[in-house]
């Protein structure tokens, strides 16, 4: 399965999805003009990725700041993370908030209860 | 083609359940089972839309945040501004001052010089017997108390030259960054 790459932006996040190694990572900031545009192809990919997943599937989060738009696609990608978990795979994901981003955290936290994934909330030192 | 909407799934799943009810046809049992996955997909809007509006008003507070953060930066710099303008003005007027006062003293010895040179003689052949002998002293003095109003006058005028020029050089860089 072909790995997938999207170049961030200012209003777009850095979108890098390994297949063999099953590493998705998002990083940067999401406020796109038009989120179904951005996430649709991200979307389709993890659905052909979940059905045959890596061994396994480390998630990395890595936002500054995103639209309400995105906060709904990002609880769908959880959510198709969450069927390759269902399907007995193993997953987690790594949410990385700066250190006094409390909101961020806490954002992190709501995403843990809402879809059931095992998750890791990472502090990182401010840029 | 439609345009595709980020609760296309949700849309989707309203619309099966107007066709069913617009067949008008149903048996007990697919009425059960329709209704049972409305519940089942509004649950999931429900929860969905808590969450997001949670998240939402979240990352709004934290955008706030930012904004009050950018505002103090923003605040700050200005004062700095202001700060750093003040200080260049004090230096320009102080580097102006030294020079203007340096033209009025050269002036000033120029007239001395003059007055010493071409002046006196003038008066002293036309006043033989010291008739008045404190013309030449007179004029001196006139020079001395020329002096301080003098250097006043150039303080200001290149000042006004400076200022007009910095003026310029702003509207310049203005146009540029246009």
């Amino acid at each position: 399965m072909d790995n997938f790459f999207i170049e961030g932006s200012k209003q777009t996040p850095e979108i890098s999805f390994n297949a063999e190694l099953g590493e998705l990572e998002i990083k940067g900031r999401s406020i796109p003009e038009n989120t179904f545009d951005f996430f649709n192809p991200v979307l389709l990919w993890l659905e052909e990725y979940a059905k045959s997943p890596a061994k396994k599937t480390i998630v990395k989060v890595n936002l500054e700041y995103f639209n309400t738009s995105s906060s709904k696609y990002i609880l769908e990608i959880l959510k198709r993370v969450k069927n390759v978990m269902n399907d007995g795979h193993d997953v987690l994901v790594e949410w990385y908030y700066e250190e006094d981003d409390e909101e961020m955290m806490e954002t992190g936290e709501d995403y843990e209860d809402v879809s059931g994934l095992p998750f890791s909330l990472i502090s990182v030192e401010e840029d | 083609m439609a345009k595709q909407s980020i609760y296309q799934r949700e849309v989707d799943f309203l619309q099966n359940a107007k066709d069913f009810m617009a067949k008008g046809e149903y048996s007990q049992e697919e009425l059960q089972l329709e209704a049972k996955n409305l519940i089942e997909n509004y649950e999931e809007l429900v929860s969905q839309v808590k969450i997001i509006t949670k998240i939402s008003d979240r990352l709004q507070k934290k955008l706030n945040k930012t904004n009050d953060k950018l505002e103090l930066t923003n605040n700050q710099l200005n004062e700095t501004n202001i700060k750093l303008n003040e200080t260049i003005d004090a230096l320009t007027e102080a580097k102006i001052g030294r020079k203007a006062g340096t033209i009025v003293m050269i002036v000033a010895i120029g007239l001395f010089i003059l007055s010493e040179a071409w002046i006196e003689p003038i008066i002293d052949n036309h006043f033989p017997n010291s008739e008045y002998p404190f013309v030449g002293l007179a004029l001196k003095l006139v020079v001395a108390i020329l002096i301080k109003p003098g250097e006043d006058l150039t303080n200001r005028y290149m000042l006004r030259k400076a200022r007009k020029q910095q003026i310029e050089e702003a509207r310049l860089q203005r146009n540029n960054k246009k």
